[in-house]
């Protein structure tokens, strides 16, 4: 009989026991792919304004809770571009407004009209609006064909109209799904005069770029230089907190799984005792009765894996439906997410298992024989 | 035969001594023996006369406190227990201990695992064996659905399991009716003959133990009566 025969054998005849240990990891499991896969999108959809353009790397206002309310001025735009290095600055007004229900969360970018072929935005269709046009807009093609809006269609954003004038495409998901107009008549629509969110940073050809950014964040202690979707959290501080609870969450979940597994493998392996006194007394080494309790928690631990990452997929769907998610959250699953799960399934067996299994080892097997 | 080319021993003991309850009981008390291949011996002696303890010794499912054993010319101090139970004695114990959520044919296999056999080998083997003991028409059943007898000679099958060159069971009739335990010491002697093994039987039942060539009678904790020796004297 092939020892992983033996070891789902043993699974299979301690039911009860086995589907309480799956059950925990499950609980975990599920509980760290739904954090999992929440704060990876709503990363994703954060990140998602930094992508927009054509940019080396983004300047933000350092530590704010959120990115949007990130405040730069010119005086700081124009201190940016003083850098030899910089080939040019684009800055930006991001703006998020509730178009209806199915939209809750629609971005508005305010870009002065000459800044948006350096920015990466291409006109489609139309032209583009103008420098200090009140009325006027720019959608993303996303954007245009989802609300069904064509060139010299109305589009009314928090009760004020606007006109279509153009429809554009950044090549970014996000971008595409966005609204643009011009900069002063979206800081005006905010209150925001002479403010902006973010700074897109273009370099000149060969420039070291983390030593250019290193030198902004070092001579700007105000500011924060992002360029990939782990550096977010300097800007947006919400962020960084999700993600540490994220983190939280998970570390949690492991021991609290592990906790679970080693309570039944504990209960199981004093109920075995015997068992693994005919094991020694027939020949079996220590080693190999570790072994076998390791390979059924580990065993059990990717049983509980599979049906957490199942159970944590329904999670995500139904969160989906909640009415202050929907349009805010779409979820995506990449596969380190999966990974961290079935690498913390492994740790909960390993963690949980270790110690019942070496009490299991070091069992004599005289007194073993002798246990009731 | 000369000192020179007597074989070496199944089994010699020398001067064992065991306590428990940190020196309050004298399990084992200077039990000096020795049994010679092939032989069948059975240990016997009321409860508490250190026969069991005898045994769990040479099975080195225990230490001695003192003392030498030896086993085919290894002292057991340098034996890697594990490894010496599974190739050099096979064991059976009177509550049978077999592992009741396998078949017979795994509970044979499970005494196989790190022998070095290939799996279709081990279940071949396993087979073989619980034909010899007649329970071949039984594999697939777990033990407990099998009756007194057959559970016990499931136990015998799984002793053989490694080819051991010795037995050692505890009282292996303990728990049978008279025609069971006879079917056993039947088989026993079968084993002996037919696969040249020593066998080592503890029991308490004279019965049994006239089944055997020669009889060890202990009591508290020391050897008392050596059937084979009291023989060899009476002749001399």
């Amino acid at each position: 009989m092939p020892f992983l025969t033996l070891i789902v054998r043993n699974i299979y005849t301690r039911k009860v026991r086995s589907s309480l240990t799956g059950a925990a990891v499950a609980i975990a499991i599920m509980t760290v792919f739904t954090l999992g896969v929440l704060t990876y999108s709503l990363r994703e959809t954060a990140i998602s304004i930094l992508r927009t353009g054509t940019a080396d790397f983004s300047v933000g206002q350092k530590g704010v809770s959120d990115v949007l309310y990130s405040s730069l001025d010119e005086t700081e735009i124009d201190r940016i571009r003083s850098y030899p290095e910089v080939q040019s600055v684009v800055g930006v007004l991001v703006a998020a407004v509730e178009i209806d229900k199915n939209h809750p969360f629609f971005l508005e970018l305010g870009i002065q009209p000459d800044k948006l072929e350096e920015f990466g935005v291409q006109v489609v269709a139309g032209t583009p609006y103008g420098p200090t046009a009140p009325d006027e807009i720019m959608l993303g093609f996303r954007a245009a064909r989802d609300f069904d809006k064509s060139v010299g269609d109305t589009f009314t954003v928090e009760d004020q109209q606007f006109r279509v004038v153009g429809i554009f495409s950044t090549g970014q998901v996000f971008g595409d799904s966005a609204a643009m107009l011009p900069l002063p008549t979206l800081q005006a629509q905010e209150r925001k005069p002479g403010s902006m969110t973010l700074a897109f940073v273009k370099v000149r050809p060969g420039t070291d770029i983390d030593a250019l950014r290193k030198k902004i964040d070092d001579d700007n202690p105000e500011l924060a230089t992002v360029r990939t979707q782990s550096e977010f959290g300097r800007i947006d501080r919400n962020l960084k907190l999700i993600s540490a609870a994220n983190v939280g969450a998970s570390i949690l979940a492991l021991v609290v799984g592990a906790i679970g597994v080693m309570n039944t493998t504990m209960m199981s392996v004093f109920e075995r005792t015997r068992e693994f006194g005919v094991l020694r007394a027939v020949g079996w080494s220590r080693l190999r009765v570790l072994a076998l309790v390791m390979g059924e928690a580990i065993m059990l631990a990717l049983g509980g894996a599979a049906a957490g990452l199942a159970a944590g997929y329904v999670a995500v769907r139904l969160i989906q439906r909640v009415p202050e998610v929907v349009g805010v959250f779409q979820p995506d699953y990449p596969g380190d997410i999966f990974g961290r799960a079935l690498g913390i399934a492994i740790g909960m067996a390993f963690i949980g298992a270790f110690y019942p299994a070496v009490r299991a080892a070091l069992l004599k097997p005289l007194e073993a024989l002798k246990h009731e | 035969m000369s000192e020179e080319l007597r074989p070496t021993p199944a089994i010699q003991t020398v001067d064992v001594v065991k306590l428990f309850d940190g020196g309050l009981i004298h399990a084992l008390d200077g039990v000096t023996m020795t049994v010679e291949r092939g032989e069948f011996v059975a240990v016997t002696g009321p409860s508490g006369c250190g026969k069991s303890t005898l045994l769990h010794l040479i099975a080195a499912l225990d230490v001695p406190t003192s003392g030498r054993i030896i086993v085919n010319g290894h002292d057991l101090l340098h034996t890697t227990d594990d490894r010496y139970r599974r190739s050099e004695v096979g064991l059976i114990f009177q509550l049978h201990n077999l592992l009741p959520h396998l078949s017979a044919l795994e509970n044979v296999e499970i005494a196989m695992f790190s022998n070095g056999m290939r799996h279709r080998q081990q279940r071949e083997r396993a087979r073989e064996l619980l034909a010899a003991v007649g329970l071949v028409a039984k594999e697939r059943t777990p033990p407990p659905r099998l009756a007194g007898g057959e559970r016990q000679r499931l136990a015998i099958a799984r002793a053989l399991a490694n080819d051991p060159s010795i037995i050692l069971a505890d009282e292996p009739t303990g728990n049978l009716d008279s025609a069971s335990a006879d079917r056993i010491l039947t088989l026993f002697r079968h084993i002996r003959e037919e696969r040249r093994v020593t066998i080592v039987l503890v029991t308490h039942d004279a019965h049994v133990a006239a089944a055997a060539d020669r009889m060890i009678r202990m009591r508290d904790g020391r050897i008392v009566e050596d059937a084979s020796e009291l023989g060899s004297r009476a002749a001399s």
